[in-house]
């Protein structure tokens, strides 16, 4: 599985996790499809980027850094339009920027040849 | 010291074909019986000798003895027709006839003739006691069956290549290449001296070219060493048989 | 009759073994180890100003099967060129009547003491792929290696892998040699004892009942003999052989090897020819699958099985999620304070 792949799907996991997490905030129960929906496009969108830049930098702390700032970006729009839970919303898209940078770097094939490793 | 005595035809020498005394020895032919039997003894009546000496601590006359009449009953009992080469080395069978031989020894061991099959070797004694004296610790063999097989299997090979240097001086002198004899005597033979010279000190010992000593060198050394072979191969029963020896007696031995 | 010591002896016998170079372009350095057929020397090249091995044979054997045999081996590795087979640059008779070719001298070391200190498993598997690669190989030009074990496998420092000692090999395909250079030719000796060349297409024949190979890496069929019947098969058991032998020497005693691997061994090694691996490749290819996370061809997984390997194959994405959970499961209840 090459890296971009890794990071798409990893990313939608982890968006899925965090757009379901929204669930314990009760004032927002109500939009919590919409949330969940938007949390993993958003977690895909960030996958993919991180995993095109993993696959052109092979540098764990560059792709930790870089996975960290995409997260806390596309997590930054998505409490602008709400101009509210800045910290809610931002805290955890950092950290599934900083996981996904984090998981790219270590694993998926910088090639499109199989040469996993173990 | 007296010489040995040659056997077998007049010159000696046997043919370089794969002859082997072995399995010659037990011919129905009573002249190719007499040459096989022959070259067995030439090549281990010493060690024997020696061997005695130092397995049953035999004083040098009994052993002289001993060795004598061992040689009549390994000729006249026919030993040889029940060696199995698959079994054993004919150095370690021999060894095991001659202790055989020793403990069931009556004084009355008679030497037999054979019309028409006697053998003619001359067995230099003396000789085999000086160079018996004359080795370093020679009583310092421990006693065990594997340590006496390999002072037999040293002695053997002493012998053997003595044999093969007598050979290889009479090769030379034959073709006029004398001094390429008396050079690899010079460097490979002698131990008179603590260091062996150098190609260019023998250069100027002989008066030659350091290039021809190289070559004549070689060429000794090649032919010691076919001739060595050839002996070899007249101890031994097969192809298979021979490789083996020949590689033990180089010293090489598989990793 | 002069007496000779045992220095002289040792001499004689130093001078006896000792290879004649002279007329060759090879100077002897030593003697690097012995074998059946003969010994290997470490030489220098006078020529191209370079180290090579030669292989000699101990005892001169110019009309005899072992000379034979030697010169075989020599035009086998010529034919087989490949990174995982040494090259061979020359062939001959030295000047003491000793056959001899010389190959590339390799700076290494045998896999069965490489194995003793050196690389976590698949790394040990990395090198096993390569030697299959090389058999595999080797089996497309119709040739049998017929004695693989670790002591012929050498690991260079540079991350080499060659099969070595080719010495027993069979030719599998009637028009191997038809497909060399011409000059490529076997000789014999006729009824009358003259030496004539024989047809190209009649390899030195082993005996039926002959056993060639080692023990504990020969497959059954030539443990019996039967070498009319051997064919890739034979070299696929000993392959499995040597995987078992790499599985075993880097498993501590308390720890078990994985069961694919384990199973992968087995099939190589099954008894029934028909039941092991077609090719050296095949057997490659599960070991590569093994080493991916996928399922192996050797070992049928149930369902359970398959979600462990997935998990095996994906554990640091499986502990990234869950490092999030509870991490975000933290953020949670702090929020809520």
């Amino acid at each position: 599985m090459n890296k971009i792949t890794y990071g798409l799907i990893l990313g939608g996991i982890l968006g899925i996790f965090d757009g379901l997490t929204s669930w314990f905030t009760p004032a927002v129960r109500p939009q919590l499809m919409g949330i969940v929906l938007g949390s993993t496009f958003k977690g895909l969108l960030a996958g993919v980027l991180i995993g095109i830049f993993a696959r052109k930098v092979h540098s764990l702390g560059l792709g930790v850094l870089f996975g960290l700032g995409v997260g806390l970006l596309f997590a930054f729009f998505i409490a602008y339009m709400q101009r509210n839970y800045y910290v809610q919303i931002m805290v955890p898209g950092g950290l599934v920027g900083l996981i996904v940078g984090y998981a790219t770097q270590k694993h998926g094939d910088s090639s499109t040849a199989s040469a996993s490793r173990t | 010291m007296k010489e040995d005595t040659r056997i077998g035809g007049p010159s000696g020498k046997f043919p370089a074909t794969r002859w082997s005394a072995v399995v010659a020895a037990r011919s129905d032919d009573p002249r190719e019986r007499s040459r096989a039997l022959g070259a067995i003894v030439e090549a281990y009546w010493k060690p024997i000798y020696k061997y005695l000496r130092i397995r049953w601590n035999k004083s040098n006359e009994d052993a002289k003895d001993v060795t004598q009449e061992f040689l009549t009953q390994l000729i006249e009992k026919e030993y040889l027709s029940d060696f199995d080469p698959a079994k054993a080395r004919l150095r370690t069978f021999l060894r095991v006839c001659v202790d055989h031989f020793v403990a069931n020894q009556t004084k009355a061991a008679k030497r037999l003739k054979r019309g028409g099959d006697v053998l003619h070797v001359a067995l230099d004694f003396d000789g085999a006691e000086a160079e018996f004296t004359r080795a370093e610790s020679p009583l310092t063999v421990a006693a065990s069956a594997a340590s006496f097989d390999e002072y037999l299997e040293k002695e053997f090979v002493r012998n053997l290549f003595t044999l093969a240097v007598a050979d290889l001086r009479a090769f030379c002198e034959a073709r006029g290449k004398l001094r390429h004899f008396q050079l690899f005597e010079r460097y490979d033979l002698d131990d008179s001296v603590t260091s062996r010279p150098s190609y260019v000190e023998l250069a100027q010992e002989f008066g030659i070219a350091v290039t021809d000593v190289t070559n004549h060198l070689a060429f000794a050394r090649r032919e010691f060493r076919r001739i060595a072979l050839e002996k070899l191969r007249e101890m031994t029963c097969s192809e298979a048989e021979f490789r083996r020896e020949a590689r033990a007696l180089l010293g090489v031995e598989s990793a | 009759m002069n007496w000779l010591s045992d220095e002289a002896v040792a001499r004689l016998r130093s001078a006896g073994a000792e290879p004649e170079f002279a007329g060759t372009r090879y100077q002897l350095i030593e003697r690097i180890g012995s074998g059946g057929m003969g010994s290997v020397y470490l030489a220098e090249d006078a020529t191209l100003g370079r180290r090579v091995a030669l292989k000699i044979l101990d005892v001169p054997d110019s009309a005899g099967d072992l000379a034979a045999r030697l010169q075989r081996e020599a035009h086998i590795l010529a034919s087989l060129e490949h990174p995982g087979i040494v090259p061979v640059h020359d062939a001959g008779m030295l000047a003491d009547g000793r056959v001899f070719y010389a190959m590339k001298f390799v700076e290494g070391e045998r896999l069965d003491r490489f194995a003793e200190h050196e690389g976590t498993l698949p790394a040990r598997l990395r090198i096993f792929q390569r030697i299959c690669e090389t058999v595999a190989f080797a089996h497309t030009r119709g040739v049998l290696h017929r004695d693989l074990k670790p002591e012929n496998i050498m690991t260079g420092p540079f991350g080499e892998v060659l099969v070595m000692d080719w010495g027993v090999a069979k030719i599998l395909r009637a028009n191997w040699i038809s497909t060399t250079a011409e000059t490529a030719r076997e000789q014999s000796r006729d009824s009358s004892g003259t030496l004539t060349a024989v047809s190209s297409r009649t390899p030195l024949k082993t005996a039926h009942g002959a056993v060639l190979g080692t023990p504990g890496y020969m497959a059954p069929e030539q443990a019996r003999g039967d070498v009319e019947h051997l064919d890739e098969r034979a070299d696929i058991y000993s392959l499995g052989a040597i995987l078992q032998f790499l599985i075993e020497a880097s498993e501590p005693a308390t720890q078990t090897a994985p069961r694919a691997l384990t199973a992968i061994a087995r099939k190589a090694m099954d008894a029934d020819p028909a039941a092991r691996y077609a090719s050296a490749s095949e057997l490659g290819q599960d070991i590569a699958r093994h080493l991916d996370g996928l399922p192996v061809l050797a070992y049928p997984e149930n369902v359970l099985q398959k979600i462990a390997r997935w998990a095996a194959r994906y554990r640091l994405a499986i502990v990234l999620v869950l490092t999030y959970l509870v991490v975000r499961a933290l953020l949670i209840f702090w929020f809520r304070r």
